[in-house]
């Protein structure tokens, strides 16, 4: 390469380098949500969701007139959607980038993996002079795996309790279907949440409600071969099987498990798994199977919203719909709170937010209300559906906060 | 501007990984287990940090000398495969490495919580540089003050009779050895040095970060360990840094305004970087034009001689097609 | 009872490392002609997987002909690697096809999440069943896959060692300047090889995703590493190498699952791996350990 060359190389590489934190436009007050997560890899459909769920929301309420600012003026809502690769560097990399631009507050990221680092970068507690991390508050709609939120105060989540969806799920199912008493786990164990789901969740909630656990069967995230676990599980002949992983490995399993001939008299599955991916992946062996989670389109309100998600080119589910609730919820901490929205209070307004954020004892959601705990967590409602011909489909609607 | 500082970040500590590939490359040894000396860096050091309380430097330095101690004991099995061979055998080292920390737990109660490293949930809150007041700033200057002593190390060492030991046997094992060169001696050093650097490296990443777990040290980050120097050329230093700018810089974060299709075009842009350029972004040949250019650029009566650089880069540039057309006549008996 | 268990799990993984050799064949095939790794062997297969399934959607064909048209696509994708990852760059350049094919490698997996979203897909079963010896349950779609691995070998071999085509290949293997001066074409020997080994890697890809019933870009990386894995353990360029290492790295990797759990399986395999190669770097069958 010579220097004709070298320079041009090195001239589009700055340009491109310096073409970056949003311009700011001069226009009427906009108030800035980035979302982020990942838009590439196996989890790309989730990001796919969350963007359009942000998108739609945002849209809807900037139809119907926008957001009222401190100063009585009106604001719009704009939305930005950066990919984190589901990497942590890169996550980190991207929240900087966010906290760099005019945006007041960040919705993601979908990875645990990435929510764990992101939140280690924030400043701890509050107002903590001594602490240099990070002051941007992050409001979390996908990251799952539990317990996140508490490694900051600039942490928060709108994501499921499942402690709670499986402890209502076990009574459910002790008192509607007495004859099933033993319970057998199959766990990825290279997978954050998949593993804290099974051992801190599950396992536990399981044995408080009685049931007897005949062990658990474990497998990596992109294992393929699952015949020593499928057999293992036929040995332990529980009532029940559980399994706490993401489709792809979940399919497997089944498919395995019918080769060999496992049948368990029921199927349990995890959260993250009642998303298109499980069906579109082997619908046939996972017929029956039950999972926990805290969207289905029950009310008007969800399947409005559940057709505006689409409009946008996503699906709505229990992931993205937090994603859309979240833009309603800071809608309303941005009118509370007096958020001002201008070049010069960018540091204030995110203060206020976090104060906002950290004030909710409960929060509006699509299927019903959700109650905040004081470690900046939720606990969302949440309903049982199950799979069948394909489809998810409601199964039971336990009584919501 | 934090954000360019936390860029500035992540280019230093992906040039030291590249680095510690570049010293093995030199020898003509391709190590896949750069990833594994990283993590060894990193749970070490951060085990130091968080659980013993020690400062960051001593912590960083031990770590280091961690990763090179096992680099050093791989190094001298690794000394019978070459090629393909070695290239898997380290693959296989780094992996097992990687998943003995996914099976690695050490945890102790610290007010009222407990800290340390556990197996697959990783080892959360390595918070040295928040607490203790460092600022992004401080941190990349840090990092780069790091990759400062670092690269000087190695262009010095390129340049003196090491460098040339090390190249001698990565051009031709045979004639170093004929020409009385301990080929042990070479081949462990190099494995060691490149060990160190990669346990610094993950020690000041597991910093940056503040959580660590065994996925981040996976055969991908493995894979970019040897990508940085060879996609930058290995005749210097400076080729390796180029790449990690090209790639983080530029693939990863530069063209993220084009939103979808950055992801497609990150690996098409890297074929397309070696199809141009086989021997690097930066060889031999271009350092020493760039270098020439310079010097013409400040003695003013070369103006004229800048401009027909220009117009030799262009032919240059075409370098690839005429490839193209030679290798398109070839194909067809045109 | 714990013998049976383990014998079981010894045949399980046997079965299923039919699947890697599969991979390990197409690997070890471009190593032969041309000393170069292509990193992007296994991402190709996949994706000719998904495109098999795709064109057999599209023209409504049974289910069992999903191979067929995978192994076309696969056959594109394997001349396609070879046009943009080796044809333009200079033999003196040994690590820059190496990087290419890494570059290759990362496209492929991305252009499939692109446009599935990442989501798994169903595959077709192409020869269901289990078979059960007493108390013994075998899988008899791995068994078919291992049959194909025979053939595909056999047919190799018979391409090799009787055709005109084969004595081209192996002299440009051997000696490829004086090949060139006996005026054999080295881009159409090479392309060739390419289109056959992408040809087998479609098959392979269809194969394991009936056999997996499913298919992902999960899929890529863990086939990549066990590609080469068992590539080098067979003895470079050695296809019967091939097939004998993959049985031994399934059936190893069970085993290994079987004694010491999931989490600790990979540790085992990989520094039993490191030690092979170790103290016997030609591999199983391998003929010259010092060439590379």
């Amino acid at each position: 390469m010579s220097i004709a060359r070298t320079t041009a190389l090195s001239a589009a590489l700055g340009l491109a380098l310096l073409a970056i934190p949003g311009t700011a436009q001069a226009q009427e007050r906009q108030v800035k949500i980035t979302g982020f997560g990942a838009m590439s890899g196996v989890v790309r459909s989730f990001g796919i969701n969350s963007k359009a769920a942000l998108e739609a929301a945002a849209d809807r309420i900037n139809r119907s007139g926008g957001v009222t600012l401190g100063d009585g003026a009106k604001g719009k809502i704009v939305i930005e959607f950066l990919d984190d690769r589901c990497n942590a560097e890169e996550g980190i990399s991207v929240l900087r980038r966010i906290a760099s631009s005019e945006a007041l507050v960040a919705v993601g990221p979908t990875c645990s993996n990435v929510a764990e680092p992101l939140f280690g970068i924030l400043q701890k507690k509050f107002g903590d002079a001594g602490d240099t991390g990070l002051q941007f508050p992050i409001f979390t709609d996908v990251a799952i795996k539990i317990g996140l939120a508490k490694i900051s105060e600039w942490a928060f989540r709108n994501v499921p309790n499942e402690t709670e969806m499986y402890a209502t799920l076990f009574k459910w199912l002790k008192a509607t279907k007495p004859n099933l008493k033993t319970i057998y786990g199959g766990v990825e164990e290279n997978f954050a949440h998949s593993r804290a789901t099974w051992y801190a969740v599950m396992k536990e909630v399981a044995a408080k409600e009685g049931f007897e656990i005949k062990g658990e069967s474990k497998w990596l995230l992109e294992d393929t071969n699952f015949s020593n676990q499928a057999r293992e599980a036929k040995k332990a002949e529980a009532d029940i099987i559980a399994i706490a992983a993401h489709p792809f490995s979940t399919c497997g399993m089944l498919k395995e498990m019918a080769r060999q001939g496992v049948k368990p008299k029921l199927l349990i599955g995890l959260t993250s798994s009642s998303s298109t991916e499980t069906l579109q992946g082997c619908a046939g062996e996972a017929e029956a199977i039950i999972i926990p989670t805290s969207f289905a389109p029950i009310n008007d309100q969800a399947r409005a919203a559940a057709d505006a998600v689409s409009k946008f080119k996503g699906s709505l589910d229990l992931h993205s719909g937090a994603a859309w609730e979240n833009v309603f919820i800071l809608k309303k901490i941005i009118e509370e709170q007096k958020v001002m929205a201008k070049p010069d209070t960018v540091k204030a307004d995110r203060e206020k937010i976090r104060a906002g954020l950290a004030k909710l004892t409960v929060t509006d959601g699509l299927i019903g209300k959700s109650k905040r705990t004081p470690d900046r967590e939720a606990i969302k409602p949440y309903l049982f559906v199950h799979a069948k011909a394909g489809k998810w489909e409601v199964l039971h609607t336990p009584a919501v906060n | 501007m934090d954000f360019y500082l936390g860029l500035l970040q992540i280019i230093g500590v992906h040039t030291l990984l590249g680095l510690s590939a570049y010293v093995v490359l030199l020898t003509g040894q391709v190590s896949l287990a750069q990833a594994g000396f990283m993590a060894i860096g990193a749970y070490v050091s951060a085990m130091l940090t968080v659980l013993a309380k020690w400062a960051l430097v001593p912590a960083l330095l031990t770590g280091g000398a961690a990763a090179a101690a096992v680099a050093c004991l791989v190094g001298f099995p690794a000394l019978r495969v070459r090629g393909l061979m070695l290239v898997v055998a380290t693959l296989a080292f780094g992996e097992a490495v990687r998943l003995f920390f996914f099976n690695f737990d050490y945890q102790i109660a610290m007010g009222g919580i407990k800290v340390g490293p556990l197996g697959g949930e990783g080892f959360r809150q390595i918070r040295y540089f928040p607490e203790n007041g460092w600022t992004t700033f401080q941190v990349m200057v840090f990092i780069w003050l790091t990759v400062g002593v670092v690269m000087t190390a190695l262009w010095w060492m390129d340049r003196s009779r090491v460098g040339a030991v090390l190249r001698a046997v990565g051009e031709d094992e045979v004639a170093a050895q004929s020409a009385g060169l301990n080929l042990t001696a070479v081949k462990v050093s190099a494995m060691t040095l490149g060990g160190f650097i990669a346990g610094v490296a993950g020690g000041l990443y597991a910093h940056y970060t503040t959580h660590i777990e065994q996925g981040n040290f996976n055969v991908l980050v493995a894979t970019f360990a040897i990508a940085y120097p060879i996609l930058g050329g290995l005749s210097n230093v400076f080729g390796t840094l180029a790449a990690v700018v090209f790639i983080q810089g530029f693939l990863i974060e530069g063209l993220r305004f084009l939103g979808d299709w950055r992801n497609l075009l990150f690996g098409a842009l890297i074929v397309l970087a070696m199809n141009v350029r086989p021997g690097g972004l930066l060889d031999a040949q271009t350092m020493s034009k760039g270098l020439s250019a310079l010097r013409r650029l400040l003695d003013p009566a070369y103006g004229s001689a800048a401009a027909r650089q220009a117009i030799d880069g262009l032919k240059d540039a075409g370098a690839m097609f005429r490839r193209l057309i030679a290798k398109w006549k070839g194909a067809f008996g045109a | 009872m714990l013998f049976i268990d383990l014998l079981q799990s010894i045949a399980d993984g046997l079965l299923f490392g039919a699947t890697y050799s599969l991979i390990g064949i197409g690997f070890t095939l471009v190593f032969g002609v041309m000393h170069k790794i292509n990193m992007a062997y296994a991402a190709a297969s996949v994706a000719g997987a998904y495109a098999g399934l795709t064109l057999l959607k599209l023209a409504g064909l049974p289910p069992l002909l999903v191979i067929i048209m995978a192994c076309l696509a696969g056959a594109v994708f394997g001349l396609l690697t070879y046009v943009l990852c080796f044809w333009l760059i200079p033999l003196s350049h040994p690590l820059a096809t190496l990087m290419s094919t890494v570059g290759m490698l990362l496209l492929i997996d991305e252009i499939v999440v692109h446009l599935t979203a990442g989501m798994p897909v169903n595959y077709p079963t192409v020869m269901g069943g289990m078979v059960s010896l007493g108390s013994f349950l075998l899988r008899g779609d791995l068994m078919f896959i291992f049959t194909i691995a025979v053939l595909a070998m056999a047919a190799l071999m018979y391409l090799i060692y009787r055709t005109r085509l084969g004595l081209a290949t192996r002299a440009v293997s051997q000696q490829p300047v004086a090949a060139q001066l006996c005026g054999m074409r080295l881009g159409q020997v090479n392309a060739l090889t390419f289109t056959i080994s992408g040809a087998l890697g479609g098959i392979a890809g269809s194969l394991i995703g009936s056999a997996v019933g499913l298919l992902s870009p999960l899929l890529i990386a863990p086939l990549t590493v066990k590609g080469l894995i068992v590539t080098v353990i067979g003895g470079l360029g050695s296809i019967p190498g091939a097939i004998i290492a993959g049985l031994l790295v399934g059936a190893a990797e069970n085993v290994f699952q079987f004694v010491r759990g999931v989490t600790e399986r990979d540790i085992y395999v990989m520094l039993l791996l490191f030690v092979f190669l170790v103290f016997r770097p030609g591999g199983i069958l391998g003929a010259d350990p010092g060439r590379n």
